[in-house]
């Protein structure tokens, strides 16, 4: 059985030996690296791709948020923090797990039975983490359904809601996956999953009725890519 | 506001006890027979306006001396040589009104302003002294209440602050995060260093006990202060290690000399939370006590920024500052700089006890 890669990023050398310590009795789990700052963490997940993060939030010149927020493939993350669970809370993330430090057997064992579910139910959702005003959410990719371009910024919607990312849309074209978001027109990417119909226009272009309801013009140029995308 | 207030309230009641007074006159002048309408108006009309503004002008008089500040006895070795002074205002007034107003109106029928004075004189005088007595009781009475009230709640004010600042005088002097975080450390020292430990884990007892027992104690010696402060850093080099690195710089002929409990333990807490634990290669912290004349001078410097205009002082600081207030009543001071080569100098300086 294929085991959970794991990195653990924490700037005290105690607290990654800990978690390291907790982590030796479930033998389906693999450290493959450690990092102090969220700079040295950056490099590691690029390089390595794991599919676990323990984080700490403090830790020097960049949370463990900041660090989150900067990668654009986030892996399955718990927190690890000293901070009480009301403290925690402020921050309004949906993360898996929280664990507080000192960090109980019990507990630990909880978070890594939620681990497992994920990791075998879900097949390497990709997913990022943005923060919009207060709140951060994590956000999988195959919930995304309409992404607009907003000047520098782009505008994601999923669920029923919707969050901006620094990030323009040319940017984001190179980065999602081909056979699953298409840039219709020069301002939004859909997401070819949610298509509901397509109809033609009397000069050739097309529009896309989307599952949420919503109708999309595709531009002309975009029209002739998507045909073509489908005789392939 | 305030102030626009208590002045209506004041005219309020110079008008409204000056008519009442003089309608009172007019009314025994009306009983009495022979009542002239026109002199009956003219009479109550200057009766207020002469009595209001000579005990307006005592008003302003009092105002200006500040006797509103003074304690009880003080005001009434005031008062009372006042009340004769304003008796005999009163007489003056009182009696060349009348007599300008017989003189006027009862033409023909007048007797010499003398002969006038010496049939009226005494009576006018007693009851000068008699409205003046009342007048200037009410009102400086009404003030010495006033002010007892406000001084009453202003202490009740210090007192709820004291209260707090003991209350969050763990919470504050030893923070939950440090807590958790070296219970942890102590977790993992436990298996790969046990003599570390155990040494932490007396660090940590004896800030512990400081905080919990000695919570009350509002000063204590340079000695004792720099020892606890030692135990702090040693604790939080066990969990940040090479990362940080500390010096403390007094020279031990000041060590019985008192200071605020805590004070500069709260500095060096700061200055590992926004300094050291902030930078990836951590720091040197340094702190400094001198005595310089009559006051008492700590500084701590540790690498990092300030930044005064978002960074909101913490719960450790902030209940540092009431401290000092409380215990030096402004007198002490505590300043926080960038000193522009990535270093932040807080100095902290109180007079000596």
């Amino acid at each position: 059985m294929k085991k959970t890669r794991v990195i653990i990023i924490d700037d005290e050398r105690t607290a990654r030996d800990e978690v390291k310590r907790l982590l030796e009795n479930y033998g389906d789990f693999e450290v493959i690296g450690e990092a102090r700052n969220a700079d040295e963490a950056k490099t590691l997940i690029e390089l390595l791709q794991p599919d676990l993060l323990f984080l700490d939030i403090q830790m020097p010149e960049k949370s463990g948020f900041d660090l989150l927020e900067s990668l654009d493939k986030v892996p399955l993350v718990i927190f690890i923090t000293a901070f009480d669970q009301y403290a925690v809370k402020a921050f309004e993330v949906s993360a898996i797990d929280y664990l507080m430090k000192p960090v109980r057997e019990e507990r630990f064992a909880k978070a890594v039975e939620q681990i497992k579910i994920r990791a075998t139910n879900v097949t390497a959702e990709s997913q990022i983490f943005v923060k919009d005003q207060h709140q951060y959410h994590f956000i999988s990719w195959s919930k995304v359904y309409l992404i607009e371009s907003l000047d520098n910024y782009a505008r994601l919607y999923f669920d029923d809601k919707k969050v901006f990312i620094k990030s323009s849309l040319n940017q984001l074209e190179k980065k999602l996956e081909k056979g699953v978001f298409f840039r219709i027109n020069r301002a939004q990417i859909i997401n070819l999953h949610f298509i509901d119909k397509i109809s033609i226009a009397p000069e050739g272009r097309m529009n896309i009725l989307l599952k949420t309801g919503a109708v999309f013009k595709v531009s002309e140029r975009q029209s002739v890519k998507l045909k073509n995308m489908g005789r392939t | 506001m305030k102030k626009n207030k208590t002045i209506s309230l004041y005219w309020k009641c110079q008008f409204i006890g000056w008519s009442l007074a003089s309608l009172y006159w007019s009314y025994l002048g009306f009983s009495g027979g022979r009542f002239n309408i026109f002199i009956g108006l003219l009479q109550f009309f200057s009766d207020v306006f002469v009595y209001v503004s000579i005990t307006h002008l005592y008003r302003n008089f009092a105002t200006k001396h500040q006797w509103q500040q003074l304690n009880l006895s003080q005001l009434l070795k005031r008062i009372i040589p006042a009340i004769f002074v304003m008796g005999l205002a009163y007489l003056m007034v009182t009696i060349v009104k009348s007599y300008v107003f017989r003189f006027w109106l009862l033409a023909g029928n007048v007797t010499s302003f003398s002969v006038f004075f010496a049939l009226n004189w005494a009576a006018i005088l007693m009851a000068g002294i008699r409205l003046m007595a009342i007048w200037l009781l009410a009102y400086h009475l009404y003030h010495y209440a006033q002010r007892e009230i406000n001084s009453a709640k202003e202490n009740a004010r210090l007192a709820i602050i004291a209260k707090d600042a003991q209350l969050n005088n763990l919470s504050a002097q030893l923070n939950p995060h440090l807590l958790f975080n070296s219970l942890n450390n102590i977790k993992a020292l436990v298996i790969e260093n046990p003599r570390s430990a155990r040494r932490a884990i007396d660090l940590l007892s004896e800030l512990l006990r400081t905080a919990l027992y000695d919570g009350e104690v509002l000063l204590t010696t340079i000695k004792d202060e720099i020892a606890l402060v030692k135990d702090y850093f040693e604790l939080e080099k066990l969990r940040f290690e090479e990362r940080l690195q500390f010096c403390i710089d007094a020279d031990d002929c000041f060590d019985n000399e008192l200071i605020l409990c805590f004070s500069v333990q709260t500095l060096a807490e700061n200055a590992i939370k926004h300094g050291v634990a902030k930078q990836k290669n951590g720091g040197l912290i340094s702190v400094s006590i001198a005595v310089v004349h009559n006051f008492i001078s700590i500084s701590v410097q540790n690498p990092g920024e300030f930044n005064c205009i978002t960074q909101t002082d913490g719960l450790g600081l902030n209940n540092l500052k009431e401290r000092l207030q409380l215990q030096y009543k402004g007198k002490a001071k505590l300043n926080i700089i960038n000193e522009g080569d990535g270093h932040v100098l807080s100095t902290l300086v109180m007079p000596r006890s």
